[in-house]
């Protein structure tokens, strides 16, 4: 069953903050809507992309995620689940995390349990590296406050860990403040990043 | 932004004095408390019973040797 809190995005045209809804639960149902709008739209802008010779190493990175398939594959598990962020109706960003098995790396928390965001991403229109104009902002920020308060709900003290996709690395380290340990050849030599429990209450005080 | 907890319900627990120490052993190791580390067992344990249900193995794997393990699952 899903819960759904107050949040708020800002709307990058009308440069103010709006009502939205941070869904912990996403079902089925609102992953297939979310995907009937988001797929058409980037395919679309995929194509624009092509058609201008923008060069494929500045195309969304995460552009073959299949948010439906993910969803269908951990619904079954407690220690999977899904966030979102509704706004205007529609989903304007997703997240998986994981919530047991994942320990720590960084030396000062090495060994203790942390939740790790297995996929974060916001709808296709909110991205700059695809559309000249985000219509939302701040679906990342709020996606990653939600993953912190459930680390200190779990007791992880704020702990964070995850793999950024390279197009993503300067925001979880300088925007968000997240150490990086460098690349990991378990897994595709994406850099890992992971958020201490200082870091994690300096995000939160920041936002 | 407010907290997501879902509303959780209350339960006894029976342990022997072995298992109640390696709970303690846990709860000191991990910093969280022994109704965490139980949260977490449970949902590492549905995991794997769901993923050998269908006809999958668990193995560990050794970080340097590569050498695997296969965790048997009675």
């Amino acid at each position: 069953m899903s819960e759904r809190t107050a949040v708020y995005l800002k709307d990058r045209k009308a440069g103010e903050l709006v009502d939205a809804m941070l869904v912990d639960g996403v079902t089925r149902d609102e992953v297939e809507k979310a995907e009937s709008v988001w797929k058409p739209f980037l395919d679309q802008q995929l194509k624009r992309m092509q058609a201008e010779g923008i060069p494929k190493n500045r195309w969304p990175q995460h552009r073959h995620w299949d948010w439906r398939q993910k969803q269908e594959s951990t619904e079954t598990y407690l220690a999977y689940r899904m966030f979102g962020v509704e706004c205007s109706s529609q989903m304007q960003g997703l997240m998986l995390v994981l919530t047991a098995g994942k320990n720590a790396r960084i030396d000062s928390e090495r060994g203790k349990p942390m939740v790790y965001v297995h996929f974060l991403a916001a709808a296709p229109w909110n991205l700059s590296s695809i559309v000249d104009e985000p219509r939302y902002t701040l679906v990342g920020s709020v996606l990653l406050a939600a993953v912190i308060h459930l680390s200190l709900e779990e007791e992880f003290q704020g702990r964070i860990g995850l793999h950024s996709l390279p197009q993503s690395d300067a925001w979880y380290r300088d925007a968000c403040g997240m150490t990086d340990l460098g690349p990991d050849p378990s897994v595709q030599n994406l850099r890992y990043f992971e958020m201490t429990p200082k870091q994690a209450a300096e995000f939160l005080e920041e936002r | 932004m407010e907290s997501t907890a879902q509303a959780r319900k209350t339960m006894t627990l029976n342990l022997t004095e072995t298992e109640m120490k390696a709970l303690e052993e846990l709860s000191t190791t991990k910093d969280i408390s022994k109704t965490a580390v139980l949260r977490q067992a449970l949902r590492l344990y549905q995991m794997v019973e769901v993923r050998i249900a269908r006809g999958e193995k668990l193995f560990f794997e050794h970080d340097a040797s590569k050498q695997k393990a296969e965790l048997m699952m009675l």
